[in-house]
């Protein structure tokens, strides 16, 4: 199995098939945050699409020392997505689409598998209430005020409970 | 903001986007000066990245793909209807074409192939070059990043003000601390240091032991790399007052009675203030 990084430089060279096996390897998890955030098959494509096609596009300007691939998959979509279900345009998102340094591989099927059952348990260990608070900040890109406008919740309780849920989350996910 | 900020939460709220106003602008600006916060910054970003991974699995139509890869033979172009419905306005429009204007499509036509496979080499010119010109800036920073870090050497070798230290081995290995805040009404903060890596299937727990009745949990956590952990605001009982705080080692998940060995214990000793 050919590494992400040998796979890009691939791309670089105009490779299609290069572009063709990453699609092949994250259009699964790309795809699944973008349809959990939009919630439509044909927008979710979309954005699936034009991820992979700035990375046909961009690929010379990627920087490895700055982080992997999957991070900045993950990012984008999530980002995209968000500034999609908001109407926001690029620019206005929540962070730059800049290269994210996931120190878990996710090259492989089994481990983007394991990884999954990490993550998803770490959040079912979640309280309830805390659980929903997090969902709403990440997979709607919401605020704290938003978020305790939204619930009808006070905005200190928002506070609390989010800052506690990702306190778990950090010692979850921690290797 | 005047410090770094406090807690590693800091850092994830801010990677969320969930900071706003004041919050946020400070973070802004801090970020700026302090490269220490600023790769901080980084290790939430991609810890963060993962929660991407708890939305349920689902895969794209196969057709997504054949889309895709159709669209990098058309360099510049917007990607298709990804839906893949025929426009309405293309249908049957070769049953309207005159001779004459058929001849003009077949040339312009072969024009366009033609300027395709130009823009394509100039393409792949362009990336040659940018490949190139990333992988010569590398090479600059990690010679600049040498540089700088052999300076500091010399200069912390060669500095009056530099003070040397002979150490030898100790047996002592650091005693894990704790410093627990509590106040009935608002709430219990707890801080833990030096605490050893527990191992897979077991946490410590935390024990509010009040002055009337059996130890009430006040939250399982576990030590980061460096053995430091923390249980901040946990769901208590309000007015419960505390005789003692313990920490024990616990199956994972935690229990409803302290059951393991006790790592820390404090006594509630004084008044407040």
């Amino acid at each position: 199995m050919s590494s992400d990084m040998t796979l890009i430089r691939g791309v670089m060279a105009g490779d299609e098939t290069a572009l063709a096996s990453l699609y092949d390897r994250y259009s699964g998890v790309v795809y699944s945050v973008a349809k959990r955030i939009l919630d439509d098959q044909g927008a979710a494509e979309e954005v699936l699409q034009d991820i992979f096609y700035q990375l046909w596009r961009t690929a010379s300007n990627f920087d490895e020392s700055r982080g992997g691939l999957a991070g900045w998959l993950l990012v984008s979509a999530r980002n995209r997505a968000i500034d999609r279900l908001r109407r926001r345009k690029p620019s206005e998102g929540i962070d730059d689409d800049k290269p994210v340094a996931v120190k878990s591989s996710l090259e492989s099927e089994i481990a983007q598998g394991e990884l999954m059952g990490k993550v998803k348990g770490a959040l079912q260990g979640l309280p309830e209430t805390q659980r929903a608070t997090l969902e709403l900040a990440y997979f709607e890109g919401l605020t704290h005020t938003e978020i305790a406008q939204r619930t009808g919740e006070p905005l200190g309780t928002v506070k609390t409970r989010l800052r506690s849920a990702l306190q778990t989350l950090r010692q979850a996910l921690n290797p | 903001m005047n410090g770094h900020p406090q807690f590693e939460e800091d850092f994830d709220l801010y990677a969320l986007g969930a900071l706003e106003g004041e919050e946020r602008t400070a973070m802004d600006s801090h970020l700026k000066g302090c490269p220490d916060c600023a790769a901080r910054l980084e290790e939430a970003r991609g810890r963060l990245a993962l929660l991407a991974l708890s939305a349920p699995t689902s895969a794209p139509s196969p057709a997504a793909k054949q889309r895709l890869l159709r669209s990098l033979k058309a360099p510049g172009r917007r990607l298709e209807n990804p839906q893949g419905f025929e426009s309405p306005r293309r249908m049957g429009i070769w049953r309207w074409l005159t001779p004459v204007s058929a001849f003009a499509a077949i040339v312009l036509a072969a024009l366009s192939v033609w300027l395709g496979v130009q823009n394509g080499r100039l393409s792949q010119a362009v990336r040659d070059v940018r490949s190139q010109q990333q992988r010569l800036k590398a090479q600059v920073r990690q010679t600049q990043a040498e540089n700088a870090r052999a300076r500091l050497v010399l200069d912390v070798l060669t500095s009056p003000s530099t003070v040397k230290v002979d150490l030898v081995a100790a047996e002592a290995h650091p005693v894990p601390q704790g410093k627990a805040f509590y106040n009935p009404d608002k709430g219990l903060l707890f801080y833990a240091a030096n605490l050893p890596s527990v191992p897979a299937h077991w946490t410590y727990q935390l024990w509010l032991v009040p002055a009337k009745g059996n130890p009430v949990s006040a939250g399982i956590f576990k030590p980061d790399r460096g053995g430091n952990g923390s249980v901040l605001l946990p769901p208590l009982p309000t007015g419960l007052t505390a005789k003692a705080f313990a920490v024990t080692i616990e199956p994972a998940g935690g229990m409803q009675q302290p059951t393991g060995k006790k790592v820390l214990i404090g006594v509630v000793s004084g008044q407040p203030g």
